[in-house]
């Protein structure tokens, strides 16, 4: 049964291409995914792939011809079987991408069409009248093959299938009985039954055919079954096909990266959310819509905070920046209590104890362990525990309570060479620190010129809990704790 | 190793079974003085004696009847039907007695009983001897069935359902009882419920498509003989028997159907219901994101089965049919 060569969509957006190049001609024996032409298309010139395999009957484009999507560019066959049959049966695809196209153009191009809008009623196609008894199946098969030019390659119906008008009986019976191996005792209904589903309009219209795994690879793989061309029976998307559109997609992708052609769209990447990823989706969606946010940033003085480190660091005693900040907020959040409080729908809560949360950063998002009764603690043991929050926290062996309970948060940048940030408060506080780097620099100090440790950090406040004076007291507290550290031990 | 017709692997589970357990007993149509129709009995008569081979009159209500109410006083008897054709006569006694009777009586009764002999089609029997009756008994949740394909399932099986407490219809099959195949000399038991991989398969590459061929009984050979036309092809059949109908080895059918994505089934059996419906719906339903294309039967043609030669020939499945339905599921266009 010959088999007939339809221009296939390449993009999204093609309408028509050219024959750029042709890689096969009459008589070359064509393989399932062997290169058969180069197409230019509206984004650059692709590889077609043929879709079936053959003995190539004629090729009916020429090279730098313009042609619409569905047209017919070759036939496929067996050797010495006559093309002319294929394409008399093919001429209503190319009339049907005709006759539409030219009732939607307003510009008035000679033959651009759409595969979309490629639909003709069976009247119109130029093939022989039905015999009355077989008319309603046979409608159906003519509008199925003229409705199908977004597939690229259309099975020529055969005589025998079709109808009873043909001549070539053995090939006609072959391809009956293979489709209704298990239960053809009748024949004749299951083919009427098939057609008539095949054919109804909403059938061909959204509902694309495809094997239920190759429904899942495209799936996974990011495709969209739209734009892969079915190789199976009635235009089935299968298996190979998807892997067929997932390599032409990766070998654009390295074309793209590699040579001077226009950027095409690179498959995108679903990634399926982990329970962290949906627990930071469904908490941040609900502090940014619920918690009416403010910001205020401060620049805080740290080379007193410097000096002091390296004192401590000099008897072999870790002690980070962050660990002075969390103590500045610690000792910072008894003085001020309303900054130590959260929206409690009716009331606000001022909490008695003061437990910071830190946030740390994890590979798939990141967590925020407990520091408890923070301002009750020496220096020395914030940091070790603060160290061993961050630890377990990495690796996961952190329990459920060390992640909850805490009044106030914690979440610093710097080494990330950031210099101030907002941050989003955590429902159940009302506020939350965002710490940014340490950095020389230039500074004007009772009017001299020097180089100063400045560090920027901004407060994130729940604006129905405090207000910005509320905020800015806390902040200077906190800036005069950590421009004298002293105080710190006071 | 002995290498053992299907008959004789059958006889030797019988008489090992007999020797084992002097509660088994033989009962049928010509299974003693006649030696058996197929000689599935040879012999047993000589060394057990009239009261443990027990020839029956042409009533197969009657003895199976009879076999069902010894199984329920304690026996474990081994009823021969000459084919399963004939249990159609005896299908109250299997459906409404044998099937029933342990639940109905709350356990009080065990029906440790094994109904076997030929089934399905053979070689031009006609019509009302070519019945495969996988479809009406696989419908009882009462019994187990088993259907077997070579003389190492056949013994490991029958001794199986010899010692299970269930009634069991065991199917053979006229035109396999001289098929030869090794057979352990020592004693050994094959699980009901276990299906065989026949023939594996590679995995998936260029060149190479595996696909699952689901069978059973007479199916099995003609499962193997598609495999070899079809690895010519490039297509690698995994040829599943499933030696027992019911219950079905659903972990081994699943797990090759997730690795191939395509699947056949070839048996002896009409399309309508049966088996071969019943896989089709558990594969598609718990495999279903696997699936790369429907899931097609080779079996018999939807037609009683014809006496004449050239039409049987025409029904039944083939190796020719199953290879059709190996390209259709590759969507190899031939």
């Amino acid at each position: 049964m010959a088999t007939i060569v339809q221009l296939p969509r390449l993009s999204d957006t093609m309408e028509e291409g050219v024959i750029a190049k042709w890689h096969i001609k009459p008589g070359d024996t064509v393989k399932r995914g062997q290169l058969i032409a180069e197409i230019e298309t509206d984004k650059a010139t692709m590889e077609f792939e043929s879709f079936d395999a053959g003995t190539v009957l004629a090729l009916v484009a020429a090279e730098g011809e313009t042609l619409p999507i569905g047209a017919t560019i070759a036939v496929l066959g067996k050797p010495g079987e006559d093309p002319e049959q294929a394409l008399a049966g093919a001429v209503k695809g190319k009339a049907a991408a005709k006759s539409t196209g030219d009732g939607d153009d307003a510009a008035g191009e000679p033959e651009p069409t759409s595969d979309e809008t490629a639909v003709v009623e069976p009247e119109q196609t130029p093939a022989a009248k039905p015999p009355a008894k077989k008319k309603k199946k046979k409608s159906f098969t003519q509008q199925k093959v003229t409705s199908d030019v977004s597939s690229p390659v259309t099975e020529v119906p055969d005589p025998e299938t079709d109808g009873d008008d043909g001549d070539d009986d053995a090939e006609g019976s072959d391809a009956e009985g293979s489709d209704a191996d298990a239960d053809d005792a009748d024949d004749e209904d299951d083919e009427d039954d098939e057609d008539a589903l095949a054919a109804t309009p909403d059938d061909r219209g959204d509902r694309i055919a495809a094997s239920p795994l190759a429904r899942r690879l495209a799936r996974e793989k990011g495709l969209s079954l739209a734009d892969i061309p079915g190789s199976g029976p009635r235009g089935r998307v299968v298996k190979t096909d998807v892997e067929m559109a997932a390599k032409t997609a990766a070998k654009a992708a390295a074309r793209r990266s590699g040579a001077s052609l226009a950027p095409k769209p690179a498959g995108d990447t679903v990634v399926v959310l982990s329970q962290m990823r949906k627990a930071i989706a469904r908490r941040m969606a609900k502090a940014n819509a619920e918690i009416p946010h403010f910001y205020l940033t401060i620049v805080i003085d740290m080379g007193r905070v410097a000096a002091m480190r390296d004192e401590i660091a000099a008897a072999d005693i870790k002690v980070s920046y962050n660990d002075f900040v969390l103590m500045g907020c610690a000792k910072a959040l008894r003085v001020h209590p309303e900054v130590n409080a959260f929206w409690n729908g009716e009331t606000i809560v001022r909490r008695g104890d003061v437990h910071l949360g830190i946030a740390v950063a994890l590979d798939e998002g990141l967590v925020v362990p407990v520091l408890r009764h923070a301002d009750t603690l020496t220096l020395s043991t914030i940091a070790a525990t603060a160290r061993e929050l961050g630890t377990r926290a990495r690796a996961k062996t952190l329990e459920a309570s060390a992640l909850s309970g805490s009044t106030f948060s914690v979440s610093n940048l710097g080494m990330f060479g950031i210099e101030a940030f907002s941050a989003v408060v955590n429902p159940g506080e009302g506020a939350i620190l965002a710490v940014g780097g340490i950095a020389d620099e230039a500074v004007v100090v009772e009017g001299q010129l020097g180089i100063g440790k400045r560090m920027r950090v901004t407060l994130s406040c729940d604006h129905r809990v405090m207000d910005g004076a509320a905020g800015a007291r806390f902040l200077a507290t906190l800036q005069g704790m950590l421009e004298h550290p002293m105080r710190l031990l006071a | 190793m002995a290498s053992l017709q299907i008959r004789e692997a059958l006889r030797a589970a019988i008489d090992e079974e007999m020797a084992r357990d002097e509660r088994v007993f033989v009962m049928g149509e010509e299974v003693g003085y006649y030696d058996g129709a197929y000689k599935v009995t040879e012999g047993l008569l000589t060394k057990y004696g009239e009261r443990r081979v027990v020839d029956t009159p042409i009533a197969e209500a009657g003895f199976a009847g009879v076999g069902i109410g010894a199984a329920m006083c304690g026996l474990r008897p081994i009823i021969e039907f000459m084919t399963f054709n004939f249990s159609a006569v005896a299908f109250d006694q299997i459906l409404n007695n044998a099937a029933k009777i342990r639940q109905l009586t709350g356990g009080q009764f065990t029906l440790p009983i094994v109904f076997r002999g030929p089934n399905g089609a053979a070689h031009m029997l006609s019509s009302t001897h070519s019945q495969a009756f996988e479809s009406f008994y696989c419908g009882f949740p009462g019994v187990k069935v088993v259907s077997v394909a070579t003389p190492y399932d056949a013994k490991g099986l029958l001794k199986s359902a010899v010692r299970d407490d269930n009634p069991i219809i065991f199917f053979e099959s006229e035109i396999m009882y001289a098929n030869r195949g090794e057979v352990p000399d020592e004693e050994y038991l094959i699980p009901i419920g276990k299906a065989d991989i026949k023939r594996a398969c590679g995995e998936a590459s260029k060149g190479n498509i595996p696909i699952t061929v689901i069978t059973w009984g007479q199916g099995v050979s003609v499962a193997l003989a598609a495999a070899e036309l079809a690895a010519k092809e490039g297509l690698d059949c995994e040829v599943i028997d499933l030696r027992t109908l019911r219950p079905l080895d659903d972990e081994a059918v699943l797990t090759s159907v997730r690795k191939t994505n395509r699947v056949i089934l070839v048996y002896h059996g009409w399309p309508y219901g049966g088996t071969g419906a019943e896989l089709s719906d558990r594969i598609q339903r718990l495999a279903f994101d696997h699936l790369d294309a429907p899931v097609l039967r080779v079996c018999y043609e939807d037609v009683n089965m014809p006496y004449a030669e050239n039409l049987e020939q025409l029904v039944l499945p083939t190796a020719q049919k199953a290879l059709e339905a190996l390209r259709e599921v590759a969507y190899r266009k031939v």
